[in-house]
């Protein structure tokens, strides 16, 4: 008598709902918790390692700070112009490529495991490479475009504040791309062939065929990927550090590079906390719009 | 458009993207075997004048005595693997069900946890790790692979599950309403209805789990020093006070992109449709 | 079924992680075979040996273990076992930072970079040297470099292991080339020398600085200032880098460099290996600021084409017999969480004595911390051209002793950056710092 009602139990969708995200929630917040709480904390404090004599309990006079701090604010601007330019055009080439990967061709299978191998490469290493490739009197970037005659002198790329982070975004795109690719390319599986049959029978063209039936069903997976690149876009480090620290003076410093040198450089605890959680307040909003509005739309429709 | 011409474009689109991929990567490649001197010239010779192992040399043994070098590299990757694959695991499998709960089960709760998780992956790490060491050392787990095993996963679990849930989502229902009134229970149904549908998914989701893993980078250098130590940070440490040693973080990047890159090869084929196709029917 | 090759694929990984996991079992630090046949034939004293944990990076021209060697020496004549962690200058750094800054005992003996002095006295992490020493044990050593490491209770805090002086290398051959024989002795002359050099054609550039936005910026910073006799901060941590006129020369001296094709513009995107790297190629006549090492670099075929060609020179100076250069030393210190403090000094007396440090010396060129040993035979007839460094060790200064040395560097790298690019007057990059600082500013 009892096991019936026990598998009705665990049938029952609220219960096991709960069971089966709990370890999840666990172990994700058992890492994470307390340091935020304790960074959190701390982000209220004034709280320098080097003048441990002025710690002192400040409410929010960090945040207060932040907000007038002009290189901070520059920071924040930085990074959301290459974080959306940077998803924009990983979304955009990412379906392109995907949906190229998707139609028949020998080698496909080959082509789509080598696509993985810009994601694969460990930060350092990108980071290294491109800063390499940029380099203004030696770089392979230089040398290709003027063998090509596309210029005909060396430009220092990195020197100039708009070249500088068109690099680094291309960089990026480089390294991000592969991501959209595999998931939308996963997410192309699932689209049964009829529909396409359907849509060809009724006349319509490859492009119509693409926005009514291609796009609005890979739609979910995009729009996780797209927010998902969006944040890492604000978690972006070496990349930055390693090809132009933040110059050329200050155009391309990320919010990421800020916290690093404000927390490990000039030990200055507190203003590092507030900064980071101001950060993330500050994406959060938008992110939590976004899930409200077109997400919530689109994936529960 | 004739199919021939069809047929053109679309080799000129794949050989574009190979390019666009393969490009700098073999840039990489080039200036691993490469001597310093020769990668200045100008104008610059891309297949250079002498080729040289030197910087793969280096990554295994020591000009002069001992060769720490070779154990500390293989070592690494050792670590890299096992930490990886340990990650990747635990999180598809903790990933997987909490994404259908999410995704498929209405239960109070749920769009809260969703919100907390998004909370936990905008806060900069670099701001947490700090206390996290602290905690670390306190339970022990420094220098230890299952300490950082802890800590990635609470950076891949959350990707797992968001990526599977978006999967989830787009798996019609009526399968699973079919399955239920057959007599399948909410997991029965998840397994035998909604897992093989969702495949393709699943399998790229495990590609992504085991790299991002893979390259994790500041959990890793925090909390590891010696005999944790994993292939990045390694990697990582190729530098002198003057700055990064190029040709060699390039002879190990070439070696360190391989694993993923021989995974992603072999579970590629997964990626491939058929699962779905006679599904409504 | 679809699932069932996953379930086996999975069940592949596991064994296949469970066979790699049996290769990459974690050991101990990884020791040298010499060492381990020593800890097997130690007798029972061994079961009692202490162990110190010692952080410090590797020396740039320590490419054969010769640190590690002296470390395996110390141990065998200590009986005490040394657990080393050696890397770059950067993760030492980021390592270090977490256990000290919450009060761990992990490590016994670590670096202690003289950008960090001041830091480390206010926050109290190291612990005082002069209870261990014996009296008058740095005589003999540079002084400089000795009261770099000293905190404003008059202790000592650090022992130098890393006398990381910086040079004036000029290109004797392009030089000469370009008509002069004698190295410039005034930065007048170095302007003058180096845009005939390039006229010429001997070379496309006088030099390729290093003025990459990030932290050796403000190393520039400080080498050019003291070059043209100017301050930045006095004694007591006031301001004086925007009064000076002295450092506000040095700042248009470096901007006008750019203008006037001096300099190389590609060095505003440079770090300090690319700078070497162009000097190195022949593609600059001048390296203001070059490692003791650059020598050996030099000879090296694979990173040079300027075997012979280099020579030591005095950092000009605003008048013809004024010089300075900057001194970027490293020390070995002490913890004052650590739990092993006499076995770390035995440890740090042993590597910083004369006679290891003579050692290190022959092997690889380390640049030694006691006087005496620039007129030791041996060394040099192995190192000629250390005559004329000992010259310039007697005018190095080190970096700016600042509890908040971090946030100038923050702050001076962006304004100076930006006065490079010509977005902004040196003399606004220097008010900017001021403002930027200004929490900092010493109370009259």
């Amino acid at each position: 008598m009892t096991k019936p009602r026990l598998r009705s139990l665990f049938d029952d969708p609220r219960i096991l709902g709960l069971l089966l995200v709990v370890p999840a929630m666990l172990a994700i917040l058992g890492v994470v918790l307390f340091p935020m709480f304790n960074s959190l904390w701390l982000s209220l404090q004034q709280h320098d390692l080097s003048r441990p004599q002025e710690n002192a309990f400040i409410w929010f006079r960090n945040y207060i700070d932040l907000l007038q701090d002009p290189r901070y604010l520059n920071s924040l601007q930085a990074t959301f112009k290459f974080s959306l330019f940077s998803v924009l055009i990983e979304l955009t080439l990412g379906v392109a490529i995907a949906i190229t990967l998707n139609q028949n061709f020998r080698g496909r299978g080959f082509v789509r495991g080598l696509m993985i191998l810009p994601w694969a490469m460990p930060s350092i290493v990108n980071a290294a490479m491109w800063k390499w490739i940029y380099n203004a009197d030696y770089g392979a970037l230089n040398a290709l475009l003027s063998q090509l005659h596309i210029i005909s002198n060396y430009r220092i790329w990195l020197a100039e504040p708009v070249t500088a982070m068109t690099l680094i975004i291309l960089a990026n795109v480089w390294k991000e791309t592969p991501f959209t690719v595999i998931l939308a390319l996963a997410a192309l599986q699932t689209i049964p062939d009829d529909l396409y049959e359907a849509s060809r029978v009724d006349g319509a063209t490859e492009w119509q065929t693409f926005l009514r039936i291609t796009l609005p069903l890979i739609m979910p997976v995009l729009m996780i990927a797209g927010l998902l690149q969006f944040i890492w876009g604000f978690q972006t480090f070496e990349l930055i550090f390693i090809v132009t620290g933040g110059g050329p003076f200050s155009s391309t410093e990320m919010t990421n590079l800020r916290v690093y040198a404000t927390t490990f450089r000039s030990l200055r605890f507190g203003y590092g906390a507030a900064m980071a959680y101001l950060t993330s307040l500050i994406i959060f909003i938008p992110a939590v719009v976004y899930i409200r509005t077109a997400y919530r739309k689109v994936v529960e429709a | 458009m004739p199919r021939l011409l069809k047929r053109f474009f679309l080799y000129l689109a794949v050989t574009g993207i190979i390019v666009w991929t393969i490009a700098p990567y073999i840039w990489l490649i080039i200036s691993s075997f490469s001597v310093k001197i020769d990668l200045l010239t100008v104008p610059l010779r891309w297949i250079p004048s002498r080729l040289t192992l030197e910087n793969y040399y280096s990554l295994f043994f020591m000009r002069g005595s001992e060769s720490v070098n070779a154990r500390l590299f293989i070592h690494s990757l050792g670590n890299s693997a096992f930490i990886s694959m340990t990650t990747m695991f635990i999180c598809l499998v903790l990933g997987v069900l909490a994404a259908y709960a999410i995704a498929r089960l209405r239960f109070k709760g749920s769009n809260l946890m969703v919100f907390v998780m998004m909370a936990t992956q905008l806060v900069p790490p670099i701001v947490l790790v700090v206390p996290m060491y602290v905690i670390m050392r306190q339970f022990d787990l420094l220098d230890k692979r299952a300490g950082l095993i802890i800590v990635d996963i609470s950076i891949v679990l959350p990707l797992v599950i968001w990526l599977m849930r978006g999967y989830f989502a787009s798996i019609p229902s009526e399968l699973e309403d079919a399955a239920r009134i057959d007599g399948c229970t909410h997991l029965g149904a998840l397994v035998r209805v909604i897992l093989p549908l969702s495949g393709p998914g699943l399998v790229s989701v495990m590609i992504f789990a085991f790299i991002a893993a893979w390259n994790e980078y500041l959990y890793a250098f925090i909390f590891t020093n010696v005999d944790a130590k994993t292939l990045p940070v390694l990697i990582g440490e190729f530098s002198t006070k003057l700055g990064l040693e190029y040709l060699r973080i390039a002879a190990a990047g070439v070696l360190a992109s391989l694993p993923p890159v021989i995974l992603a090869l072999v579970f590629q084929r997964f990626i491939i449709r058929g699962l779905t196709a006679g599904a409504i029917k | 079924m679809k699932s069932s090759p996953l379930y086996l694929f999975f069940s592949m990984l596991l064994a296949l992680s469970f066979m790699l996991a049996s290769c990459g079992a974690p050991t101990a630090a990884p020791a040298p075979v010499a060492t381990q046949a020593l800890a097997t034939e130690a007798p029972q004293a061994a079961a009692e040996a202490e162990t110190i944990t010692v952080i410090f990076p590797k020396h740039e021209a320590d490419l054969s273990g010769a640190f590690e060697a002296s470390i395996r020496e110390f141990e065998k004549q200590s009986g005490i076992k040394v657990e080393l962690i050696q890397s770059d200058w950067d993760s030492v750094a980021n390592r270090i930072l977490p256990e000290i800054s919450t009060g761990g005992s992990a490590y016994d003996v670590v670096e202690f970079d003289n950008g960090w002095v001041a830091e480390w006295c206010g926050a109290g992490w190291a612990t005082p040297l002069n209870d261990f020493m014996s009296a008058g044990y740095t005589e003999g050593m540079i002084p400089g470099l000795v009261d770099l490491f000293s905190c404003p209770d008059g202790k000592l805090y650090g022992i130098v292991w890393n006398n990381d002086t910086r040079f004036f290398y000029f290109n004797a051959e392009k030089l000469a080339a370009a008509g002069f024989n004698e190295p410039p002795k005034t930065w007048d002359e170095f302007k003058q020398m180096s845009l005939a050099a390039k006229e010429k054609g001997a070379v496309p550039y006088g030099m390729a600085p290093f003025w990459n936005q990030e932290w050796s910026l403000g190393n520039e910073f400080h080498f050019w200032t003291y070059a043209f006799g100017g301050q930045i901060v006095d004694d007591k941590g006031c301001f004086l880098f925007n009064k000076d006129p002295n450092t506000l020369a040095a700042l248009q001296y470096m901007m006008d460099s750019l203008k006037d094709g001096v300099s190389n513009p590609a060095g505003m995107t440079y770090n300090q290996a690319a700078s070497q790297d162009a000097f190195l190629k022949g593609d600059s006549l001048f390296m203001p600021q070059g490692i003791a090492g650059l020598m050996a670099y030099a000879k090296d075929p694979s990173v040079s084409k300027v075997d012979g060609q280099i020579k030591v020179g005095l950092v000009p100076g605003v008048k013809a017999g004024m010089s300075a250069a900057l001194t970027l030393p490293e020390a070995y210190a002490i913890p004052s969480k650590s739990e092993h403090k006499e076995a770390a000094w035995k440890f740090i007396e042993f590597m910083t004595s004369k006679e290891t440090n003579k050692v290190l010396a022959q092997e690889i060129g380390v640049l030694p911390i006691w006087v005496d040993l620039y007129a030791d035979p041996d060394l040099t007839a192995k190192y000629p051209f250390w005559a004329d460094f000992q010259a310039q060790l007697q005018t190095a200064r080190g970096l700016s002793k600042l509890t908040w040395y971090g946030d100038f560097v923050d702050i001076s790298t962006a304004e100076v950056h930006k006065a490079l690019a010509g977005e902004q007057t040196a003399q606004q990059a220097l008010d900017n710092m001021a403002t930027g600082l200004s929490q900092f500013e010493c109370k009259p």
